[in-house]
C-alpha cells in the first residue's frame, strides 16, 4: 500500500506540468521541451545551448551509416511507443548529444533534476515495479565502466529500454544496430573543448537532412521501415524547428509543407512506389532552400536566446524569490 | 461559512487549476452571427471549459453561475452523464431542489448506477417530500451490501446519511450536515486520478483505472483525454460497445482528437472494419504534423489486422 502511495504521489504533477501533450489544453509552454525542465533551469541557457557531442565517427561507410542511422533514431519519439512518444520524448531528451541532462525533470518520473524513473508504469507495461525510484541520468560520453553495461550487453540492453521500458514497437534491425553503434561512438575521448554549442536553426535543419539523407541509404539497401524511421526523425527535427517560429505564421505554413512534402514520401516507401527513391533523393535540396528562406527571420525566433528567455517568462509561472 | 460549504470548497479547489489549464483547446465556440443560418449562429460552449467555469463558481459559492456553466456543459453535451450530475450539484447548492432532481433524473438516465447521481436524487426527492425519495434511500442501503469495484463506501455512506436525516425532517437543510457533495469532489484530484489511471492501465488493473478515471472525470468534466481512456479501458475489458459510446462521446467534443481516433481506428480494426479503420488513419495523417505516434501505432494495428505482436 505505501509502494502505491508513493509512487501515485509521486504521479500528482504529471498533468501539472503539462507533460501530456495529446491533450486538447492550453498550449503549454513555447517549446515541447519545457515540459520536463526544471523549474530551477535556466531555460534560456539550456534551451538556446546544446552539450557538444563527443562522437567519434567511424571512417569505414557501412559504420557511418550505422552511426548515422542511429544518431537520427537517438531524436525520434517515434522510437519510443506508448505515452513516452506521445509525449514527445525521445533518447536525446534525456542524453542531450548522447551526454545527460542535468535539467531534467518530468514531473512524476523523476526526483531531483537530473533523474529519472526507467521502472515507471506510467511509461511501460512491462517494467513498473510500483515504487518511485528515479535514477540519476548517466552520460552516454562518460566512461565505458560508469556506464554498467557490457559492450557486448548493448544490442539486448537498448532493445530493452525501446521495446519493454517505453513499450515501443520492435526496432528494425537497422535500427537498433544503429543506436549501438551510435551510442559505441560515443567517446570522452572525442568530447570538444568546449562544453557547449548553440541550437540554430542551421543544426537543426542539417539534422534533419542528415537523417533524410540516412533514410537514402537506407532504402537504396532495401530497408523500408529504416528508411520511414529516418524520414520521421526528419520530420520531428522540422517540428522542432516549428515550435521556434510560432511567431511567423507563414514560415510555418513553409515548415508544414515541408512536413507534409515527407509524410508523402513515406507513404510512396510504404506502398513500394518506384518514385519513392527520386522523391527523397529530391528532398535534401528542399530542405536546404527552406533553410534559406526561413534564415531571414531567425534572429526574431526562439532561436535567438534573448528571444527564447523572454518567450519563457511569458510562459512560466514567477519563480519564487 | 457551514461546513457543507467549505468541505465542498475544499474539495473543488483540488481539481480547478488543472481543470481550467486542460479546458482550453477542447472545441467549444462562441456566438456566431451575421450571414449564417440559424444553427450556426447559435451558442455553442466548450464543455469541458463550462464545466470549469461551473466549478470555479462552485468554489465561489455562486451558484446561479455554476447553474448556468453546468446547463451549458450539458447543451454542448447532452449525453454526458458530468454536465448533468454537476447541474445538480450546482442546483442543490442553490436549494432549488425541483432543478436538482431534474438534472439528476437526467444522470441517472444516463448511468443508472452512477452513484453520485443516485445520492443526489435521493437528497433531491427527500428535500421536496416526494414519496420517491425511500426508493432511492433502499437503493442507497442495498449499494452498501455490493460496493465493488467503483463504488466509494465513505460517499455511499455519507449520502446515506443525508437522505436520511433530509426524510427525517432536516430539509433543506442544514447544509452543515451535508457531506455527500463535497465527498464527491474531494475523493481525489483529478491530474493525480488521470495520471494514475493511466499507469493502472499499463498495469492491467482495469477496474482500479475506471475508479480513477472516473476520479478524473468529477475533476475535468467530459474531458476528452479522460473519455478516450474510458473508451480504452473498457475496450480492454472487451465492451466494445461501452468503448465506442466514450470514443464518440471525446470527438464530438474535440473532432481532431488524436488519441481517441487513434483508439477508436484500433476498436474497427478489433472489429474487423479495417475500412472504418483507415478512414480514422486517414484523419490522423491529416491532423499530423510532423509525426506522430498515434498515426504510426493505428497503421501497425491496421498492417497487422489486430494488436501488433499478438
Amino acid at each position: 500500500m505505501d509502494r502505491r502511495r508513493r509512487r501515485t504521489g509521486a504521479l500528482t504533477l504529471i498533468l501539472v506540468a503539462g507533460a501530456w501533450a495529446a491533450m486538447a489544453a492550453d498550449p503549454g509552454p513555447p517549446l515541447r521541451a519545457m515540459r520536463w525542465m526544471s523549474p530551477e533551469a535556466n531555460l534560456r541557457n539550456a534551451l538556446s545551448e546544446t552539450p557538444t557531442e563527443c562522437l567519434r565517427p567511424p571512417q569505414a561507410p557501412r559504420a557511418a551509416q550505422a552511426v548515422r542511422i542511429g544518431r537520427a533514431a537517438f531524436r525520434t519519439p517515434l522510437l519510443l511507443g506508448g505515452q513516452a512518444a506521445r509525449a514527445g520524448l525521445t533518447c536525446e531528451s534525456c542524453h542531450r548529444a548522447g551526454r545527460g541532462n542535468p535539467d531534467f525533470q518530468f514531473p512524476g518520473a523523476s526526483g531531483a533534476p537530473g533523474t529519472a524513473d526507467v521502472t515507471l508504469s506510467l511509461f511501460s507495461s512491462h517494467r513498473g515495479n510500483g515504487v518511485h525510484d528515479p535514477r540519476p541520468i548517466p552520460d552516454l560520453s562518460g566512461t565505458r565502466t560508469a556506464l554498467k553495461v557490457a559492450p557486448k550487453e548493448l544490442p539486448d540492453f537498448i532493445r530493452g529500454l525501446i521495446v519493454e521500458e517505453f513499450d515501443g514497437p520492435e526496432p528494425p534491425a537497422a535500427v537498433l544496430e544503429g543506436l549501438v553503434a551510435y551510442v559505441s561512438a560515443l567517446d570522452p575521448a572525442a568530447c570538444p573543448h568546449a562544453p557547449s554549442t548553440p541550437v540554430t536553426l542551421a543544426t537543426t535543419m542539417a539534422d534533419a537532412r542528415l537523417a533524410v539523407a540516412a533514410a537514402g541509404t537506407a532504402l537504396a539497401e532495401g530497408d523500408p521501415s529504416t528508411a520511414n524511421l529516418m524520414i520521421a526523425a526528419a520530420r520531428a527535427q522540422l517540428g522542432l524547428i516549428d515550435e521556434r517560429y510560432a511567431a511567423f505564421p507563414d514560415d510555418r505554413a513553409r515548415l508544414r509543407r515541408a512536413d507534409a512534402d515527407l509524410a508523402s514520401l513515406q507513404a510512396a516507401i510504404r506502398e513500394r512506389r518506384p518514385d519513392a527513391a527520386a522523391q527523397l533523393a529530391g528532398s535534401t535540396g528542399g530542405l536546404t532552400a527552406l533553410e534559406t528562406r526561413l534564415a531571414r527571420r531567425e534572429p526574431a525566433s526562439l532561436f535567438n536566446p534573448e528571444q527564447l528567455a523572454r518567450a519563457a517568462n511569458r510562459r512560466l509561472p514567477p519563480r519564487a524569490s | 461559512m457551514s461546513l457543507y460549504k467549505s468541505l465542498l470548497i475544499a474539495g473543488l479547489i483540488a481539481g480547478l487549476s488543472t481543470a481550467s489549464a486542460l479546458a482550453a483547446g477542447g472545441g467549444g465556440g462562441g456566438v456566431g452571427g451575421g450571414g449564417e443560418m440559424p444553427s450556426a449562429s447559435a451558442p455553442r460552449y466548450d464543455p469541458a471549459e463550462e464545466y470549469a467555469k461551473a466549478v470555479k463558481a462552485l468554489q465561489a459559492r455562486d451558484y446561479k453561475t455554476a447553474a448556468r456553466a453546468a446547463g451549458n456543459v450539458t447543451t454542448a453535451a447532452p449525453k454526458n452523464l458530468d454536465g448533468w450530475r454537476l447541474l445538480g450539484i450546482a442546483q442543490a447548492g442553490a436549494e432549488n431542489w425541483k432543478g436538482a432532481r431534474r438534472a439528476y433524473e437526467r444522470a441517472v438516465k444516463l448511468a443508472p448506477d452512477d452513484l453520485p447521481s443516485r445520492g443526489g436524487l435521493a437528497l433531491s426527492l427527500a428535500n421536496l417530500k416526494d414519496p420517491k425519495a425511500q426508493a432511492e434511500l433502499d437503493w442507497l442501503k442495498a449499494r452498501s451490501g455490493s460496493c465493488g469495484a467503483g463504488c466509494d463506501p465513505a460517499m455511499l455512506k455519507a449520502m446515506t446519511a443525508d437522505v436520511e436525516r433530509a426524510m427525517a425532517g432536516a430539509a433543506p437543510g442544514p447544509r452543515a450536515s451535508r457531506t455527500s457533495d463535497a465527498l464527491i469532489f474531494a475523493s481525489d484530484r483529478g491530474d493525480h486520478a488521470y495520471g494514475a489511471a493511466v499507469s493502472l492501465i499499463n498495469e492491467r488493473r482495469y477496474d482500479e483505472a475506471l475508479a480513477s478515471l472516473e476520479k478524473a472525470r468529477l475533476a475535468f468534466g467530459p474531458h476528452p483525454d479522460v473519455l478516450t481512456y474510458q473508451g480504452y479501458t473498457w475496450r480492454k475489458l472487451g465492451e466494445l460497445e461501452k468503448a465506442e459510446a466514450y470514443y464518440r462521446q471525446a470527438l464530438a467534443i474535440a473532432p481532431n482528437h488524436l488519441g481517441a481516433t487513434e483508439y477508436y481506428g484500433e476498436l474497427k480494426v478489433e472489429r474487423g472494419d479495417l475500412a472504418g479503420a483507415r478512414l480514422m488513419l486517414a484523419k490522423l495523417d491529416l491532423n499530423c504534423a510532423f509525426a506522430c505516434a498515434e498515426a504510426e501505432e493505428l497503421r501497425r494495428w491496421i498492417d497487422a489486422g489486430g494488436e501488433p505482436g499478438r
